[in-house]
């Protein structure tokens, strides 16, 4: 058994545990022995592997074809990769089994999808990115940049690194909704302005609560998650959001 | 034929061709991220609902969350669907299956060490991923490498005629590194908060249309019409789904920030644009469904085709909530809400899921020579990502609706002082209640998710021996 495993596994040139399980399966499908799928795939058959039978619209001048070009040996997959446009065969279609070619293509030039691709992610960018960074501040227009000291700035980089912008906003729009929370955040904010607000708006919490405050809520105060940080971090954070609020401009 | 138990590493990836091994590495190890992903989010909404319940705020785990789903399961898993349609499509084989295996390893070491790293704090804080540029930057050339991979093999077919599964994998491969580079430009000192925010949204919305919805469709197509032995019914409904997403891109992702810092004229594109969203979803739907005429039977037994049309049709209804969310006058109520975090969870648990399994169930049997292990698995996962999915979105959507309608009504804007600077303050009791059930359904899409998994592994270990599709050209060593 197992040298006609081997010699079979020679003559299609793949490995024998794949032609040991393909031959099973084979021989499960037709009733046929095991000895004699192998013996005949050792003689040369043709591989076992192909998943789907080639409608006989689309055989027999493919082979036609193969048979006088001897070309791609080296690249074809043992799959059925079907020709458009395939010749009306000769002979007549068996009533009821004829299906037209699937995975059908056109020709065509992939380097115009690629340069497509590219150019509309282009535009894209430019409208989505480069047109609302490129405002321009009137001058003498009030401000809402916020002049953090150094301390701020390292508090700034443990509120990204908690994650607290996911469940706070730090942005003040004009409506209705927003009425009290401070004044609405301009387009030179340096405040991080955040997506969610699962949690209050933060651009002007300095203004509402005290530093002691602050510190009790990051601990963990009422339904707030409690965060461990050191003394140095907490009093980094806390400072940040203490000096989150409007700087009168 | 009994089931065969099997265990040699190289067995189990089928043994076929260098690119189909590839491929169901890809499958198997985006199978596993879907387990972690799955199972955070789970985490990020009960830690939403319950601030102190788990020692991981969620500002931690939703991007761990997004970061294993989206890309260490979505985009892991349709580039191994890449791998697999590329040879059969162009008659080429991969150009380098060296460099693919590189990317596989890069992607699913990155996403590790960028979960661990988000979870210990070192995490940017920034949407959808949060990883530090320190790992951004590895990941874009990582996201470059199926790029890469895609277009040498395009560029050396065989085979003159393109199906348009070639056009939506040459797009949505492009689309991922040039995501991915647009998203390091935030990290730049010299931008301002606006425009960090803006890039955000641009990389968070344009993962989703760009690259999962683009390569999920695309491979759809190709499965569609090898399993069911169907022609595509109109490759210009295609042509129009595929450029639709394009437009549509990033659009639908911006509508959270309409009324917020940037030009007003922003939310007129956003509006506008965002239609192409739906447009597209609902193109691949009738594609879809126009192929399928005659063959609906067929699904029954074509389990991953059946799991790919459902996930189509919940897309084009995610497509048109994103899509009417992004008008000023619903963004005045949805905006900052739960609203979207429902949406983004139904894109990836849900849509994402469901066109992946399209691919990778129709794949593995033909990549391994096995059937698929368990049909009853296979509904069970399309059942509870179906149900624990749209569940989610359902739940979430309407918090951030009822809690949206709350501040326009005045009743939390200026009340935080009175509530207590504290965690829920922002949302009432009816809309605590729908987060509890939002989480209650996030685990009931983890079930879904899971069976999905053991489908993937038991395929590949146990599953009933059949025929197997080999990859074979004579002198070529697939080593």
């Amino acid at each position: 058994m197992s040298d006609l495993v081997s010699a079979a596994a020679a003559a299609l040139g793949i490995p024998e545990s794949l032609t040991q399980r393909s031959a099973e399966a084979r021989a499960a499908e037709t009733g046929a022995s095991l000895d004699e799928i192998l013996s005949a795939w050792a003689g040369g058959a043709p591989p076992p592997a192909t998943t789907q039978e080639p409608s006989p619209a689309a055989t027999a001048p493919e082979e036609d074809e193969a048979a006088a070009d001897p070309e791609p040996v080296t690249t074809a997959p043992v799959i059925d990769i079907p020709v458009p446009d395939t010749p009306q065969p000769e002979a007549p279609i068996p009533v009821g089994r004829y299906k037209p070619p699937v995975l059908v293509g056109v020709k065509d030039n992939p380097v115009g999808v690629l340069v497509g691709a590219i150019g509309l992610f282009a535009v894209i960018a430019l409208i989505g990115l480069v047109g609302p960074a490129s405002l321009a501040d009137e001058p003498g227009a009030r401000t809402s940049a916020i002049s953090y000291s150094e301390t701020a700035l390292e508090g700034r980089d443990i509120y990204l690194s908690l994650g607290c912008a996911a469940c706070h906003t730090q942005m003040v729009r004009p409506v209705v909704a927003d009425v009290g929370l401070g004044d609405v955040t301009l387009n030179d904010s340096n405040q991080v302005l955040g997506t969610r607000r699962f949690g209050p708006d933060l651009a002007n919490v300095g203004a509402r609560l005290t530093s002691g405050q602050l510190e009790a809520i990051v601990g963990g105060l009422g339904t707030h998650p409690a965060h461990s940080l050191s003394p140095q971090d907490l009093s980094a954070l806390v400072e940040y959001l203490s000096r989150s609020q409007s700087d009168g401009n | 034929m009994a089931e065969t138990e099997t265990t040699d590493i190289r067995t189990l990836l089928g043994g076929g061709a260098g690119e189909d091994r590839l491929a169901v590495s890809h499958f198997v190890v985006g199978a596993v991220f879907l387990i972690l992903g799955s199972l955070l989010s789970v985490l990020s909404l009960v830690a939403l609902r319950f601030g102190d319940l788990i020692p991981v705020s969620f500002g931690r785990v939703e991007p761990m969350a997004n970061l294993s789903l989206v890309i260490g399961f979505g985009v892991i898993s349709l580039v191994g669907g890449v791998y697999y349609v590329l040879p059969r499509l162009t008659g080429a084989r991969l150009s380098s299956t060296g460099l693919a295996r590189l990317g596989l390893l890069g992607m699913a070491g990155i996403v590790t060490a960028g979960v661990v790293a988000i979870g210990f704090g070192f995490g940017s804080g920034r949407q959808p991923f949060g990883l530090p540029w320190w790992l951004d930057i590895p990941m874009l050339g990582t996201l470059s490498i199926p790029a890469l991979t895609a277009l040498r093999t395009i560029a050396v077919r065989t085979e003159p005629r393109s199906y348009v599964t070639v056009w939506f994998v040459i797009a949505g491969t492009v689309w991922m590194p040039l995501l991915f580079l647009a998203n390091l430009v935030g990290h730049l000192p010299l931008l301002e908060a606006v425009q960090v925010a803006y890039v955000d949204m641009f990389v968070s919305g344009g993962m989703v249309t760009m690259v999962l919805l683009t390569l999920g469709t695309g491979l759809l197509y190709y499965a569609v019409v090898k399993e069911l032995d169907a022609p595509l019914a109109s490759r210009q409904l295609a042509l129009v789904g595929l450029w639709s997403l394009g437009f549509a891109s990033v659009w639908w992702g911006l509508a959270q920030l309409t009324f917020g810092p940037g030009p007003d004229w922003i939310s007129g594109v956003v509006a506008a644009l965002g239609l192409a969203l739906p447009v597209a979803a609902l193109a691949n739907a009738a594609n879809v469904s126009l192929t399928l005429e005659g063959s609906w039977g067929d699904l029954g037994t074509n389990h991953g085709v059946r799991a790919g049309v459902i996930g189509l049709y919940l897309a084009a209804i995610v497509a048109a909530l994103a899509a009417v969310a992004g008008f000023r006058s619903a963004a005045a109520v949805t905006a900052l809400t739960s609203f979207w975090e429902g949406i983004e969870i139904a894109w990836m648990a849900g849509v994402g899921a469901l066109l992946v399994a399209a691919t990778s169930l129709s794949a593995l049997p033909r990549l391994v020579g096995r059937e698929i292990h368990s049909g009853d698995r296979v509904r069970s996962f399309v059942r509870y990502t179906l149900v624990g999915s749209v569940g989610t979105l359902v739940t979430l959507a309407t918090a951030g609706a009822v809690t949206g309608y709350s501040w326009t009504a005045g009743s939390n804007s200026a009340a935080y002082a009175d509530f207590g600077e504290g965690w829920g303050a922002g949302v009432g009791a009816t809309a605590d209640t729908l987060l509890l059930l939002g989480a209650l359904f996030a685990i009931v899409t983890l079930l879904g998710h899971l069976a999905y998994a053991s489908v993937v592994l038991g395929t590949i270990t146990s599953g009933k021996a059949t025929t197997q599709e080999l990859l074979v050209s004579k002198g070529v060593d697939d080593e």
